[in-house]
């Protein structure tokens, strides 16, 4: 994993933790909106333009692939470097809950 | 045939939310956006007034593949309207939300598009700035005897100072959200 990768998505923000945890299923971008609202129960409500300018971001940084295109909709997939960070950013948020739970 | 009107205003490049607000201001009023002619001249359409909010959002890529990105917005209730000067402009009326909406939901993403409007918008300017307005104000200013010397030379000093309007602007809003 490059300097840049790191930089960029270590920590990442909040929407793009979820898009590279539902996307470990294939998935597209309105797909990610919906079941995100679901896992957190109406409380996290991502947006389009900025699940757009993620996914796009991400593809070009391979962090994500597309896989293919249904009705106009992209259906994109996780990487195994996208899996790389994401497992960062697991082992970060574990980290944050245990010193929580013990400070 | 339906009531319209020509409305002109002007938002230099970092105004796009202000831009926003003044549209859904004239949809309170009953007038909906229609078209963007040249830069500041908008035409609305008579219609019921309502709460609609209007936001406008940069991405060359999206717009290089309308298709798919018009479509991510559609699913979301956001009904896409057109592209301007490198904008694009989308609406939904406030009665389809659940709670304030955006078209971004993060500060990391709204940095974003400043980052892609900079890029596109505001390099040229700054290029054109350096290169163009700010010698030739030097220029002028130490030429100033004729009249038409004069002209040129006000000419520029009003370009220089809208220039640096917009920098300005442009940079101290690139600061709030990025401290933010």
């Amino acid at each position: 994993m490059d300097t840049h990768i790191r930089k960029v998505y270590v920590p990442m923000t909040e929407t793009g933790f979820y898009i590279l945890l539902c996307l470990q299923q294939p998935m597209h971008g309105y797909g990610i909106v919906q079941k995100v609202k679901e896992l957190t129960d109406g409380t996290i409500l991502l947006s389009p333009g900025t699940m757009y300018g993620s996914l796009s971001k991400m593809e070009k940084d391979r962090l994500i692939a597309l896989i293919r295109e249904e009705e106009k909709r992209k259906i994109y997939q996780i990487t195994d470097l996208g899996r790389e960070v994401l497992a960062l950013e697991k082992e970060r948020i574990i980290r944050l809950y245990r010193n929580m739970e013990e400070v | 045939m339906m009531k319209k009107r020509v409305m002109v205003r002007f938002f230099t490049i970092p105004e796009y939310e202000r831009e926003g607000l003044f549209l859904q201001e004239q949809h309170r009023q009953g007038w909906k956006l229609v078209s963007v002619y040249l830069p500041g001249i908008y035409l609305f359409e008579a219609c019921e007034p309502e709460e609609v909010v209007y936001q406008l959002d940069f991405n060359e890529e999206g717009r290089k593949e309308l298709h798919s990105y018009v479509q991510i917005f559609r699913d979301c209730g956001w009904e896409y309207l057109f592209s301007y000067m490198g904008y694009s402009y989308f609406r939904k009326p406030m009665k389809a939300m659940q709670q304030q909406e955006s078209i971004f939901c993060d500060d990391a993403s709204r940095l974003d598009m400043m980052r892609r409007v900079f890029k596109s918008r505001m390099i040229p300017l700054v290029v054109l700035f350096a290169l163009v307005i700010l010698p030739q104000t030097f220029l002028q200013a130490s030429q100033r005897d004729g009249s038409l010397h004069s002209f040129f030379f006000y000419s520029y000093v009003v370009l220089f100072v809208f220039y640096l309007y917009i920098f300005v602007r442009f940079f101290l809003h690139y600061r709030k959200l990025s401290r933010s």
